[in-house]
């Protein structure tokens, strides 16, 4: 799941040193950055963001918790088949600025038995030239105007993301259209793409908090799960033996509109946008539905993995399982709830205990992933220094025991309920927040209205059914641990 | 909520705002909840006073203390963002107390006399309860804390801020674990190739100035400063008056200001004046240049230049010129180092700092390309600059570039609150204005003359970082 981010290289911010975030590095390096796309789709409502025109109106009915669901973001939100896209627009009250979020699938997975190198170089080829114009064409007709228009290739799905002013979303949404419909693998660029493609997968070896992802991954999916990674080995050997025409097929193959979804939010007139997709994407046919899998993860069983990597000074673990449930089975809200109470924010348990009480880490959280498509998986994920790495993981396990086994109390259920609703509330003040979670929505399967139904399939929440549902998808007598960086000896020892 | 009732009766501050507005009009104004607007605010004794209006942002002063507050308005959401910034930073740091600055700002998260875990009223769990987006940061000038919530939740997250301005707790045995999570923050960054190279390269660049040391510290001072030394700068810098409260989003201002008023108020002057930094930063009189290596599989290598202070004119045109050299596709660098295979990234930006700064050109090398190409190439680009000037098409892209950016922040209130933090990190606040209407008369010849003024090769510092095998992957 090789998430491309053509990140600009604004290095704006580097020198902080943050409390709980990332600290942000000299170099805009971050190219590839394995699992971000992941994360994200999976982090729960807590920390997804929604933001809304009629924004002071919802949060009044969110905060009612009681009050019968009403279709107040569905009522703002125009939903239209347009030329085969399924397209969301959502006028917003902010001046000038448009947001744009898309999907459609053609990710990683979809290399099925080919090359797996394919699918991220078809995505990587978009912005590389079209039959119309070359890239130096479309990066000016962008950059003249500070629009941006960018491709991301993860697990299922190629990823569109654009931000313009509201005077340059024609030209915006024309270009995109261009990109995916006509690309122009000018054999030039392919091998420029290939070399950085590469380059960037090189650059990860040294990634300890990619290596982690990557080893728990093929640890727990079988080969063939579309939520398995590919080895960055296996990723650089396809890129090396690539052609040109694996590319061009998979394109013809996976590209259309079938089950393509744009999200439009921000200063926009739906009548505008509509005609502006119909204009730009008449005619296209074609497309693949998402992948589902067929073979189930294997039965649980605790083990370890250890990538070991030379002069690392901070280990990254993770420590988890498949947990057979997909983003909206009945068991997954309550099980998200849960896992927030253990492992979201600083008074989430783990922070709470390993973090601020022990000092152990800078991090340690707690989340389901990878369940848009497919059943997800259930990690811990932590950093400790070479020398805390065994108390640091001894602790994780203690508090994950004593999560599993007490459950969680009254208490801490109402507060996550409390801190759920005023996330909502905070995430209503951007068009990138409410195009995010739109677009989330759909690919989760749900309807629009989801959103407004959410805040009292919160509320309704027991702690029977949280604590029931620990008990019923996970068992942290059966997890994976997966440890990167420079072990110690004792640490290398297998799990008894 | 326990925490904000037992606030209320802490302080039963009240204020006049000098300039805007009359009291009975004020006796009239609703508040959020939290506050009980009519019968507190009729016991007037602050005194607020409106320093300027720009654009729509006003300053005030509380005249009792010194603490300035800027507030930008913006009801188009239900949420406010609330950042105050201390004009401290490990700028303020010498040798010994390297990283206090940022030992300080976990600090402040362990618990003051008000608000603290034990009590259930620490600043987590009043935050998390109310889902605010927050956090701190600390930078070479400045240590901000911060926070994007509800506007009803804006008074008691104020007055927990409030509390830990003058009454933080600061015991050992928080130091001593807090210690041990910014010691694995400090082996995160060292994993990690950029951070490494960059801190080489400015403590090559910096040789008396305080920029020397990396904002988080070395690591023996991390480890053992005491707690004592930690009380002490927290003393000496955490006052009103070394501080500036921002406020954006959805609020009336007389109720904001109230509230400000009623938390901070409270608190005197600080004793002593704030410390002033009086080390400057020696002429550099020949090129430097430091590598670092470790295991890894990519190289890459910056180049530092030292710039004028961030209020100096010169940071519109260096804007200019980063534009031209480094962003997006279109970039002169891109397309000398990254089209042709030779740079998995390339970038061209200017640090604006309260004293001397840093103009930073660096690339990620592609595989097989050496640093003594990648190097050789991103240097012509900067002669060529020099030599041929730039085009006016490439000026006016940077100027719609830098439009578009004015939109993209009003996207929301924490970019506003976070822009404002750091101009006024670095001296003036009204660079956030000031600075687009500035970019928007920059020359083609005003970019040249900052690469042939600023850009010299006996001024830069060059770093290298050079990868050691490890686990060979492809070939």
């Amino acid at each position: 799941m090789t998430t491309i981010f053509c990140a600009s290289a604004g290095m704006e911010g580097f020198w902080r040193k943050r409390r709980g975030g990332s600290y942000r590095i000299p170099i805009p390096a971050q190219v590839f950055m394995r699992y971000e796309t992941s994360k994200q789709k999976a982090s729960s409502f807590l920390r997804n963001t929604i933001a809304d025109p009629a924004a002071k109106v919802f949060v009044l009915i969110a905060l009612s918790f009681a009050s019968p669901a009403q279709a107040v973001i569905a009522d703002q939100v125009e939903r239209m088949s347009v030329a085969g896209v399924d397209l969301i627009v959502y006028p917003t009250a902010v001046k000038q600025v448009v947001t744009i979020r898309g999907a459609l699938p053609a990710g990683d997975a979809f290399a099925g038995q080919g090359n797996l190198a394919v699918p991220t170089l078809t995505g990587m080829m978009l912005d590389h030239g079209t039959m119309k114009r070359d890239k130096y064409a479309i990066a000016e007709l962008l950059e003249d105007v500070g629009a941006s228009v960018t491709f991301n290739v993860d697990g299922q799905t190629l990823g569109i993301q654009a931000k313009s002013l509201k005077k340059d979303l024609p030209v915006v949404i024309s270009l995109i259209a261009e990109q995916l419909r006509a690309p122009a693998f000018s054999p030039v660029e392919f091998e420029l793409v290939r070399k950085q493609f590469i380059g960037a997968m090189k650059g990860q070896v040294e990634n300890v908090g990619y290596r982690t992802s990557e080893a728990f991954s093929r640890a727990v999916f079988p080969v063939g799960h579309p939520n398995r990674s590919p080895s960055l080995e296996e990723l650089i050997a396809a890129a090396q033996s690539v052609t040109m025409a694996e590319v061009k097929a998979f394109h013809r193959q996976h590209y259309g509109p079938l089950h393509m979804t744009l999200v439009v939010v921000g200063d926009v007139d739906a009548i505008q946008v509509k005609r502006e997709v119909a204009r730009g994407f008449k005619g296209w046919q074609g497309g693949v539905d998402y992948l589902v899998a067929t073979d189930a993860p294997a039965p649980l069983s605790a083990g370890e993995e250890a990538v070991r990597l030379a002069e690392k000074t901070s280990v990254s673990i993770l420590l988890g399982q498949p947990t057979g449930l997909r983003y909206r089975d009945t068991d997954a809200l309550a099980l998200r709830v849960g896992t927030a109470i253990l492992g979201s924010g600083f008074t989430g348990r783990l922070m709470a205990t390993i973090r601020d009480k022990e000092g152990m880490t800078y991090g340690i959280n707690a989340r389901m992933s990878d369940d848009t498509f497919n059943d997800g998986s259930w990690t811990i994920s932590a950093t400790f220094a070479p020398q805390m790495l065994e108390d640091g993981v001894e602790s994780a396990r203690r508090e994950l025991l004593r999560w599993w086994s007490a459950g969680v109390t009254q208490k801490e259920l109402d507060d996550r309920k409390q801190n759920l609703i005023g996330s909502f509330q905070v995430g209503l003040a951007t068009t990138r927040g409410i195009a995010d979670t739109l677009l989330q929505t759909v690919l989760r399967g749900y309807d629009i209205g989801w959103l407004d139904r959410y805040p009292e399939a919160v509320a309704a929440l027991t702690r029977e059914q949280v604590n029931a549902a620990i008990r019923e998808h996970l068992d942290p007598h059966k997890m994976i641990l997966v440890k990167a960086g420079t072990l110690p000896e004792k640490a290398l020892m297998p799990a008894e | 909520m326990a925490d904000v009732s037992r606030r209320e009766n802490q302080s039963q501050m009240s204020f006049r705002i000098r300039a805007a507005w009359p009291l009975m009009v004020l006796a009239l104004v609703g508040s959020s909840p939290g506050c009980s607007p009519a019968t507190a605010k009729a016991g007037v004794s602050q005194d607020f006073h409106k320093v300027r209006s720009v654009g729509d942002i006003e300053e005030y002063r509380l005249q009792t203390n010194g603490l300035t507050i800027l507030l930008a308005r913006d009801a188009s959401a239900p949420v406010v963002s609330f950042n105050i910034t201390y004009r401290v930073g490990s700028r303020n740091e010498v040798t010994g107390t390297t990283g206090a600055a940022h030992l300080l700002e976990h600090l402040m998260f362990k618990g003051s006399n008000q608000h603290n875990k034990p009590d259930g009223t620490s600043l987590d769990q009043y935050l998390e309860r109310v889902g605010a987006g927050y956090n701190a940061s600390t930078s070479p000038d400045r240590t901000n804390y911060y926070a994007t919530l509800g506007h009803d939740h804006l008074d008691g997250y104020i007055a927990i801020e409030a509390d830990r301005m003058r009454h933080l707790w600061l015991r050992e045995e928080d130091r001593s674990a807090e210690m041990a999570v910014v010691r694995n923050e400090f082996e995160r960054g060292k994993n990690d190739p950029g951070t490494l190279l960059w801190e080489e390269v400015m403590a090559a660049t910096y040789q008396a100035s305080p920029y020397h040391h990396p904002t988080i510290g070395w690591r023996s001072d991390i480890e053992q400063i005491p707690i004592e030394k930690i009380r002490a700068f927290y003393d000496t810098y955490y006052w009103p008056n070394n501080a500036t409260v921002i406020v954006v989003g959805d609020f009336e201002t007389e109720d904001v200001l109230y509230t400000i008023g009623k938390h901070y108020g409270a608190y005197p002057r600080s004793p002593q004046p704030i410390p002033k930094i009086y080390t400057e930063e020696p002429e550099q009189s020949g090129a430097r240049r430091v590598t670092v290596k470790r295991p890894g599989q990519l190289g890459s290598l910056m180049i530092v230049h030292k710039v004028p202070d961030a209020r100096n004119d010169d940071h519109a045109a260096l804007t200019v010129l980063d534009g031209i050299l480094g962003a997006g596709k279109s970039a002169r660098l891109y397309r000398a180092l990254v089209d042709t295979g030779l740079a998995l990234n390339v970038w061209s930006d200017t640090f604006g700092l309260h004293d001397s700064s840093v103009h930073i050109l660096g690339a990620e090398l592609a595989p097989g390309a050496t640093h003594e190409q990648v190097e050789r190439i991103l240097l012509a680009e900067v002669e060529k600059i020099k030599r041929d000037g730039v085009t006016a098409a490439e000026v006016d892209r940077v100027k719609q570039q830098t439009l578009a950016k004015e939109a993209y922040r009003r996207d929301g209130t924490a970019g506003v609150a976070a822009v404002l933090s750091e101009y006024t990190a670095v001296g003036d606040w009204t660079l956030y204005r000031r600075l687009p209407s500035q970019i928007a008369k920059v020359t083609s010849a005003d970019v040249q003359r900052m690469a042939k003024n600023w850009l010299d090769e006996d001024r830069g510092t060059t770093g290298w970082y050079v990868p050691k095998p490890n686990k060979e992957i492809g070939s």
